[in-house]
């Protein structure tokens, strides 16, 4: 009597490890990622249309990556070579992250438009933060958008400012993100 | 019974591995996605060397599209010797220099002139990179490029004494040299370059020969993020060579700040062109004769955003 409910329970265990519900997998198909430094003699605002990035509705986790050498628009071609040589070292640290889980519950089927918290580990220039991003996310038909305003102190990235550059160069970072997501 | 609980536990683990394993999936997933997306991209590779010119020479870097790179290089007596010692304060009574001016037409070709002080003379050249280190998509090991430069003398023989007897014709006037430039960045620190040369001096102002072939080696490492070490040779083959003459060897190291390059060298050639180095100098670095030298390169930016 013991021995079935045991093996009845073990299979329940199995076969709940097993049919798991299956992950809902939604992609970046549309990205841009653009910063500005904006210091008093100079502004910088560069902008990439690499953002990749996947979301996971069930457990609502998040992964997004930036690819820093795609960045484009600097004011002169050699503040691009530096930005990639000297500032974030892109061959070093070829990408910025964002991994981590989105803190509300949120009803991925219905068309919203909703302020979120994401908290998660960002890293640029191979050095990781616990950050908490607020997003404003629209859910229409299946698609998502996602719109993110944040700042990068340079300082919390080990990105250091040579004297040379103060005027030129903003110690805060505004960063701008903004992508749309489909079901893979 | 005993087994079955056994089997019971087993199960409840597996059934852990499985919930833990998921956490990482999605980072997993994103690299695979950026992996892929790698391949299908072209990434050229970039600051193989800081600047146009390596000490004398070129280096395989063109100056980006649209942008003015303004080059005031000078050269000094050497340090001891002839032209130097304390009574020439080491050199730097005899000193010449160039003022020079690159310009990208395109990212892969720039033009640029130039003038000497040495024969006065005028300068031309144009540099077209015809293949370019790459990787993803088109991987491609090395970058290849060209650089011919055409040189004209304006010194008027009463001038010079060297020149006074000799009737000069315009054409008598001109030097050209033919380079092309394989090179590759293995590192983020190191990149090295070779530069096969001919020169051909319509009118050579020594006992050397009109052609001269040559064989460049050049090279780079980085010392810190705004600084490197550069080498740069020129190896006259036997065949075509000045005779008498010391190969140009100069050692050299950039400093970068901002939108300027200082490129501060030793070296055993006045000459600040192709065809006035790659036929080698008079001084020698076994004797002692070295000159110091520095190039200062400005950027200015005269198109639009990059």
């Amino acid at each position: 009597m013991y021995k079935r409910i045991l093996i009845t329970l073990n299979l329940i265990i199995l076969l709940g490890s097993s049919f798991k519900e299956p992950l809902t997998i939604y992609n970046v198909q549309k990205g841009l990622v653009s910063f500005r430094s904006d210091a008093p003699l100079e502004l910088i605002n560069p902008i990439s249309n690499e953002l990749r990035g996947i979301v996971e509705t069930q457990k609502k986790e998040f992964a997004f990556s930036i690819n820093i050498k795609s960045f484009s628009g600097f004011n002169s071609a050699i503040q691009k070579e530096h930005f990639n040589e000297n500032y974030l070292e892109s061959n070093k640290y070829p990408t910025a992250t964002f991994i981590g889980k989105i803190i509300e519950d949120i009803d991925f089927t219905k068309n919203t438009i909703v302020s979120v918290r994401a908290k998660g580990i960002l890293t640029i220039h191979g050095v990781p933060q616990e950050r908490i991003i607020k997003s404003e996310l629209t859910i229409r038909n299946g698609v998502i958008s996602i719109r993110s305003n944040f700042t990068v102190l340079l300082e919390d990235h080990n990105i250091p400012i040579p004297k040379v550059v103060h005027e030129k160069l903003a110690s805060e970072i505004k960063v701008e993100v903004n992508g749309e997501l489909k079901p893979k | 019974m005993i087994k079955s609980l056994g089997i019971l536990v087993l199960s409840l683990f597996i059934h852990g591995i499985c919930i833990a394993q998921d956490t990482s999936d999605i980072t997993k997933m994103l690299e695979a996605e950026i992996k892929l997306a790698e391949k299908n991209k072209t990434e050229y590779i970039t600051a193989t060397f800081k600047t146009t010119r390596l000490v004398n020479g070129h280096s395989l870097e063109n100056t980006a599209k649209h942008v003015l790179d303004v080059k005031i290089s000078h050269r000094f007596g050497t340090i001891i010797g002839a032209t130097g010692g304390a009574y020439n304060i080491f050199g730097l009574d005899n000193a010449t220099m160039r003022l020079g001016f690159d310009y990208g037409i395109t990212n892969t070709l720039m033009i640029g002139i130039g003038r000497s002080t040495d024969y006065k003379t005028f300068d031309g050249f144009f540099k077209w990179k015809i293949l370019r280190q790459s990787k993803g998509k088109i991987s491609m090991p090395v970058t290849l490029s060209y650089v011919p430069t055409i040189s004209y003398e304006t010194l008027n023989p009463s001038d010079s004494v060297l020149l006074l007897d000799l009737k000069r014709y315009p054409s008598h006037r001109l030097n050209y040299s033919n380079q092309l430039i394989i090179g590759r960045k293995f590192s983020d620190g190191l990149s090295l370059q070779l530069m096969p040369t001919i020169v051909h001096r319509n009118f050579p102002h020594d006992d050397g020969p009109h052609d001269i072939y040559a064989l460049g080696l050049g090279g780079r490492q980085k010392l810190g993020k705004r600084t490197s070490f550069n080498v740069e040779y020129y190896y006259q083959l036997q065949s075509n060579r000045v005779p008498g003459s010391h190969d140009a060897l100069s050692i050299g190291f950039d400093i970068e700040t901002g939108g300027h390059v200082f490129q501060l060298h030793m070296t055993n050639s006045q000459g600040m062109t192709e065809t006035k180095f790659v036929p080698g100098s008079l001084n020698s670095w076994g004797k002692g004769e070295i000159l110091f030298g520095f190039n200062i390169s400005r950027v200015f930016n005269v198109g639009k955003k990059h």
